[in-house]
């Protein structure tokens, strides 16, 4: 199941396997190690900077860091763990039928997914996915924030052109009237080519979070119309958030419902139509696999499910690493089998515990587990408390993503992710894209649901908050 | 005699209010504050601080037993002050101006209290003047440095030309640390040592306090 690519020496292999979409996700300053691939075939020397960050016997396994690898000659790279699958919508929403076609964006840190729409029946009738070129200079929206500072202009030239060339793409010669751009405060930021100085640090408040227009032409995107940038939320809750709370309904419901949207930066927002309090806390990478020392994405080769008779692996072949919905099913079993006790500890804390094959998991990706998931439950937490609600007043949670998707909700409960009781728990897939084609397909009402969404929301910066840094150190712990 | 073996094992639990009473007892009974420190606080922190390398604890473990400490080091404070009893060294502790992470620096303000410092705490998002004016204040030897997020560790470097500038460089060895923060980074900015846990922060200040005495 492994996907071996050859790669001719002379270029950098650092610009052949980005293109191939390896990530990187320190920027490229072999500070990480998370940009490992495996030598099958040829020959790339081991540099210093690959024996700080790789242990001997990954090195003689043929792993090196693709962000220090010059090849002598061609080699043959396996990069299975960087293969994945974007998730898309193309659900049916409500329409108010008009003439000819248009677009909508999902621009995400990590990855981008383009649909063009019927504007007459609502039909998507292409999708495109890709991933976001910015990434090659950093995975996180921290270390673009840093990059764009050092670099100006970079990545704004970057994310238009790429964007460009996949709407084109994906219109196949339709003229596209109308594009509407969902992101994140960054992505948000960096489109727009505004300054992303404010969002570098405390209060993390930028004056520049409104809609943005632009026309076709100015962006160099030929045969398309105005292009609109949806309006941010506050801190770097963007409008992928938002769009997702139309997705969900949030925006007409009466009952409180949660949306959680858990990548890198993990997004929360709680509310009905009267109120809504959103969030962003630095969850870090654990729930896509990140930072996890055999983490992959949802992807060929993952391991996505563990049972106490065995693992299932997406794809069906052999194992090569584990992605965070495995990484949460594990955890829950082994603290149900009192192998990791509820603060996290290995029963035998010297040894990595082996899942399949060679995967195996050790007491650091607990601990790395355990940060992300005590960042999530404590600003769902707080967030609820910001509501005045008792636990148990949230009707239902939303989980945004592919982890959305993939996680088992027991597990996810077991591990203290989500609340005990038993909450309804949806997954809501790509709830940015589906929500920002809803608001696409109903041009009469978009200014007011969206006017109505961000008149009514409050953004909670979680790092000022005392009470947030307490219930993180809580949360970091497994429920008995 | 009280026991000092069972006040280390409270606060190793992160029994907070058993360690302040058998803290009570002990000074009742007559014990020497600087023996309880000495032979309870210091041995207990240099424990969790040991776990915690080894992955044995975890923040919250390591949070707790700094908590307990701390509350077994409150009766004493007045028999300190009375004896006069010199610290190893008075440490300036902050998060750097901009950032508002501070988990990581309570870790090390607790842990250096645990081992015998003076830990003047000035919380988070401080200015490089306030880190001035407390150095200036205070009279430490020690400033130490905390930066969460990528973005504000020139925040870090800012400070240490501020140190400069006031004329008070030399006065103080400059420690960093928090998650990006490399040794790499701290030798470019001129900082004194970097600790990548809290614990090493402990042992860095000691050489620190050893260096100047």
């Amino acid at each position: 199941m492994a996907e071996f690519v050859r790669l001719a020496g002379g270029r950098a292999l650092q610009d052949q396997l980005f293109e191939l979409g390896v990530e990187f996700p320190c920027g490229g300053a072999s500070a990480c190690g998370g940009c490992r691939v495996r030598l099958i075939d040829g020959e790339i020397p081991v540099t210093e900077g690959m024996r700080d960050a790789l242990s001997e016997d990954e090195l003689a396994a043929g792993w090196r860091l693709a962000c220090q690898g010059q090849a002598v000659g061609t080699v043959t790279l396996d990069i299975e763990q960087w293969s994945a699958k974007i998730l898309t919508d193309e659900s049916k929403v409500s329409v108010e039928p008009a003439e000819g076609f248009g677009a909508v964006i999902d621009l995400g840190t990590t990855t981008l997914v383009v649909e063009v729409v019927d504007l007459e029946t609502g039909d998507v009738v292409s999708v495109l996915t890709g991933l976001n070129p910015q990434g090659r200079h950093g995975s996180d929206v921290m270390s673009r924030i840093e990059f764009d500072l050092r670099h100006p202009g970079v990545l704004t030239a970057l994310i238009r052109g790429a964007l460009g060339a996949m709407v084109a793409q994906a219109a196949g010669g339709r003229l596209l009237r109308e594009v509407l751009v969902c992101g994140n405060t960054v992505m948000h930021h960096l489109f727009c080519g505004e300054s992303v100085e404010p969002l570098s640090h405390v209060p993390f408040a930028s004056p520049a979070l409104g809609a943005r227009l632009f026309d076709g032409v100015e962006l160099g995107w030929n045969g398309v119309g105005r292009v609109t940038l949806l309006g941010c939320a506050g801190g770097f809750v963007g409008s992928d958030l938002i769009a997702g709370l139309v997705a969900c309904g949030m925006h007409e419901a009466s009952a409180v419902m949660a949306l959680m949207d858990l990548g890198t930066n993990g997004e929360i927002a709680v509310g009905n139509r009267e109120r809504v309090v959103c969030a962003s806390t630095a969850a870090g990478p654990a729930f896509e696999g990140g930072r996890i020392r055999m983490g992959m994405r949802a992807g060929d080769g993952a391991i996505d499910r563990v049972e106490r008779d065995g693992c299932h692996v997406i794809g069906g072949g052999a194992a090569v690493g584990i992605c965070g919905s495995g990484l949460v099913d594990a955890v829950a079993m082994w603290l149900d089998m009192g192998i990791v006790a509820p603060s996290g500890r290995f029963a035998d804390a010297a040894k990595p515990r082996r899942l399949a094959g060679d995967v195996e998991l050790s007491q650091a990706d607990v601990r790395e587990l355990q940060l992300a998931k005590g960042a999530i439950a404590a600003g769902l937490d707080l967030l609820r408390r910001r509501m005045g609600l008792e636990p148990d007043g949230i009707s239902s949670i939303h989980l945004a993503g592919a982890f959305g998707n993939y996680v088992r909700v027991a597990s996810a409960r077991r591990i203290g992710l989500l609340p005990a009781w038993d909450v309804p728990v949806v997954a809501a897939g790509n709830s940015a894209v589906r929500g920002t084609r809803a608001l696409l397909l109903s041009p009469s009402r978009r200014e007011a649901i969206l006017d109505g969404l961000l008149g009514r929301m409050e953004h909670v910066e979680l790092a000022a908050d005392a009470e947030f840094q307490e219930a993180f150190v809580e949360n970091m712990l497994f429920p008995r | 005699m009280a026991d000092l073996e069972e006040l280390r094992e409270a606060i190793l639990n992160g029994d907070a209010r058993r360690a302040d009473s058998l803290t009570r007892e002990a000074i009742a009974q007559g014990v020497e504050p600087l023996a309880l420190i000495n032979q309870s606080m210091v041995p207990a922190m240099d424990e969790a601080g040991r776990r915690f390398e080894c992955e044995e604890y975890f923040v919250p473990e390591l949070l707790l037993a700094a908590r307990a400490m701390k509350a077994a080091l409150e009766p004493l404070r007045p028999l300190l002050a009375a004896t006069g009893a010199r610290a190893a060294g008075k440490v300036v502790i902050g998060t750097v101006k901009g950032d508002l992470h501070d988990i990581g620096k309570n870790l090390v303000a607790s842990l250096l209290e645990g081992g015998g410092f003076e830990v003047i705490d000035l919380g988070a998002d401080v200015s490089p003047q306030k880190f001035i004016d407390a150095v200036t204040n205070s009279g430490a030897n020690i400033v130490a440095l905390s930066a969460l997020l990528t973005v504000t560790m020139p925040s870090m470097r800012n400070t240490i030309e501020a140190l400069k500038q006031a004329g008070l460089r030399d006065r103080v060895k400059v420690m960093v640390g928090g998650a990006p923060v490399t040794q790499q980074f701290a030798d470019q900015i001129g900082a004194d040592g970097y600790s990548e846990n809290a614990p090493s922060a402990v042992a860095l200040a000691r050489r620190f306090a050893g260096s100047a005495a």
